[in-house]
């Protein structure tokens, strides 16, 4: 372990019973199925997989918060709970260190959510400086997701365009890739279709082109009761055919645009997002709402939201987080030191019978040493 | 001083890798059946061995051998730097196949992995459970959905054989496979996406850059290899 885990360990095990967390302390070798299934394909190349003697795919512990979700479920345990953490995470990488330490803290099942979030980011802040660091000269950068898809829904994207944009949230060459095609419109998306399956979509013949598709998926085989149903398909088809002969009006798209660029403090952002939306007569309503509740809640916990950033393109590609998202470096450090965010579709993912907030963050220990280290401000 | 070659040992590979060593001037007998051991004539100081094609990307990652003709497809595969690991010396003009992404063909909606990214977005939400991909390419098609195309909701399907059968038989949604005249995904009832080209594979033959050689064994690998860049 890094110089500094010895006294910054015991010291951040401290803090986080003081935040009411329980200690969570999942075992290193775990099933990899939940986290392949969550977190998708791309991920088994960065992670250390096994096989057991019974032939299931095991892994080395990648991260905390699926073991901490998953146990949550299997003990059904009382809602609302916090949980922390402390131990060592494997990732593989092209070089550099394979294993890591990481600490924080999972917060399941708090209704509250903007007082969750602000609450997630206070405490995140609390334990880097309880490390050692001064939160004051760190950079600290803040997205939403739900500002997002409230802006997009406020514009009437067409259904398609707006889960096309969300999917590629976060991940700003792809987003930007999507937002060309949209601009240049929509000339070539119904090539390689059938002329008269077209036809059929535009006349919007849904029951006329499920019994085309159902004939066809009988004839080469297919199992009718597993994936893509007929009637999805029909469904699809005529969504698909409206989207390419609707046009994103020009106004649409700026506005668009101008709102990825927003890239402000926080105390500001408000203000902005008001002004842009204001101008063009949308409302952002809930999602608004809630992003407002949570600078107050944040303003509550003594955080500075002049010393906050919020970028709008802020995000993380993956399906589950679904709002706040943020992340905490040195101005100008490439890695993290600290990353958090909402992810209130992890827990029904996990197989969790009813939806359950949460919302967590994690320290890379070795990072912060690190920094430490060459501060010369070793604790 | 000796170098080693791997080809393939058997079938219309293994008969078009031993007419392009012979065009290149190398003879090669191939021993009696069961035997993976051959004679070389016409390059003084070369072992040609007889492995299965796959064996002989893995063993040129490994650098267990010098040279070895096999499929693009396997090394690209076998690799997370094919480029960095082996040297492309030739490509060989036979053995041609494309890795692909093939989707039933009663999915009419879908002609572009645009349309395949909407899919996999809202599949767990629809179907309660990833969209499924049978390949025996996971690293392609994790390079080509996760990098190129930005998918991530995927689940892989590890398929050993006879992909194209497992949308019928239910054991996956879609498949990468490769294809050489794309009947067999025809007969199947399954179409190639329009971008859907992962890669346009052919025999080559290749050098591994990890095989630690000696002076006088750098030289004679530079010898074989200028044989073949003609």
């Amino acid at each position: 372990m890094q110089a500094g885990n010895d006294t910054i360990g015991p010291a951040l095990d401290a803090l986080f019973a003081t935040r009411g967390a329980f200690a969570a302390e999942p075992p290193i070798i775990l099933p990899a199925e939940p986290y392949l299934d969550t977190a998708g394909e791309a991920l088994r190349r960065r992670i250390f997989l096994t096989r057991g003697e019974g032939g299931e795919t095991l892994c080395l512990r990648p991260d905390f918060t699926i073991p901490v979700c998953i146990r949550h479920i299997e003990e059904a345990a009382e809602l609302p709970k916090r949980y922390c953490y402390r131990g060592l995470v494997f990732r593989q990488r092209a070089d550099g260190p394979a294993e890591f330490v990481q600490a924080g803290i999972e917060d399941l099942g708090e209704d509250h959510r903007a007082e969750a979030d602000a609450r997630a980011l206070a405490d995140a802040l609390a334990a880097l400086q309880t490390a050692g660091l001064d939160p004051a000269g760190l950079n600290v950068i803040l997205g939403d997701q739900g500002l997002f898809e409230a802006v997009l829904r406020a514009l009437g994207l067409p259904q398609g365009w707006q889960r096309r944009l969300i999917r590629t949230f976060g991940h700003d060459d792809q987003l930007k890739a999507v937002l060309d095609a949209l601009a240049k419109g929509p000339e070539d998306t119904l090539e390689g279709i059938e002329p008269q399956l077209v036809e059929l979509a535009r006349d919007r013949e849904e029951g006329a082109l499920t019994r085309l598709i159902r004939s066809r998926m009988e004839e080469a085989g297919l199992p009718p009761h597993s994936g893509r149903s007929p009637g999805e398909i029909a469904a699809r088809l005529i969504e698909k055919v409206a989207v390419a002969e609707a046009r994103l009006g020009e106004g649409a798209l700026k506005l668009l645009e101008a709102f990825l660029a927003i890239d402000c403090s926080l105390d500001a952002a408000a203000d902005r997002l008001a002004e842009l939306m204001g101008g063009a007569g949308l409302d952002l309503g809930r999602a608004m709402t809630v992003f407002e509740t949570r600078n107050l809640a944040l303003q509550a916990a003594n955080v500075d939201l002049a010393a906050l950033n919020y970028r709008a393109a802020f995000g993380r590609p993956i399906d589950y987080y679904t709002g706040l998202v943020f992340e905490v470096r040195q101005p100008g450090g490439s890695d993290a030191l600290a990353g958090g965010g909402r992810y209130d579709r992890l827990m029904t993912m996990l197989g969790a019978t009813q939806p359950i907030p949460a919302v967590g963050f994690a320290l890379w220990l070795d990072r912060v040493a690190a920094d430490l280290e060459t501060r010369g401000g070793a604790a | 001083m000796s170098l080693t070659l791997a080809i393939p040992s058997k079938g219309r590979l293994m008969e078009k890798s031993l007419a392009a060593l012979k065009s290149a001037g190398i003879d090669v007998i191939a021993g009696e059946t069961r035997s993976y051991r051959t004679s070389v004539s016409g390059f003084d100081g070369l072992d040609v061995l007889l492995l299965s094609a796959s064996e002989i990307a893995r063993q040129l990652r490994d650098g267990a051998i010098d040279f070895g003709v096999t499929g693009e497809d396997l090394i690209r595969e076998s690799m997370p730097d094919a480029d960095g690991q082996v040297d492309f010396v030739a490509r060989l003009s036979f053995g041609h196949a494309d890795v692909v992404v093939a989707v039933p063909e009663a999915w009419v909606d879908v002609a572009t992995m645009d349309d395949l990214g909407d899919i996999a977005g809202s599949f767990r939400a629809r179907h309660g459970r990833r969209l499924r991909i049978a390949t025996k390419y996971w690293r392609l098609t994790q390079g080509f959905f996760t990098r190129l195309h930005g998918i991530q909701s995927y689940r892989i399907v590890e398929s050993l054989g006879a992909t194209e059968g497992a949308p019928a038989a239910g054991s996956a949604d879609i498949i990468v496979d490769i294809t050489s005249t794309g009947s067999t995904l025809t007969a199947n009832q399954l179409k190639v996406l329009a971008d859907g080209t992962i890669l346009k594979s052919e025999a080559c033959l290749l050098c591994s850059k990890t095989r630690p050689r000696e002076a006088g064994d750098r030289a004679l690998a530079e010898d074989l290899a200028r044989r073949f860049r003609g």
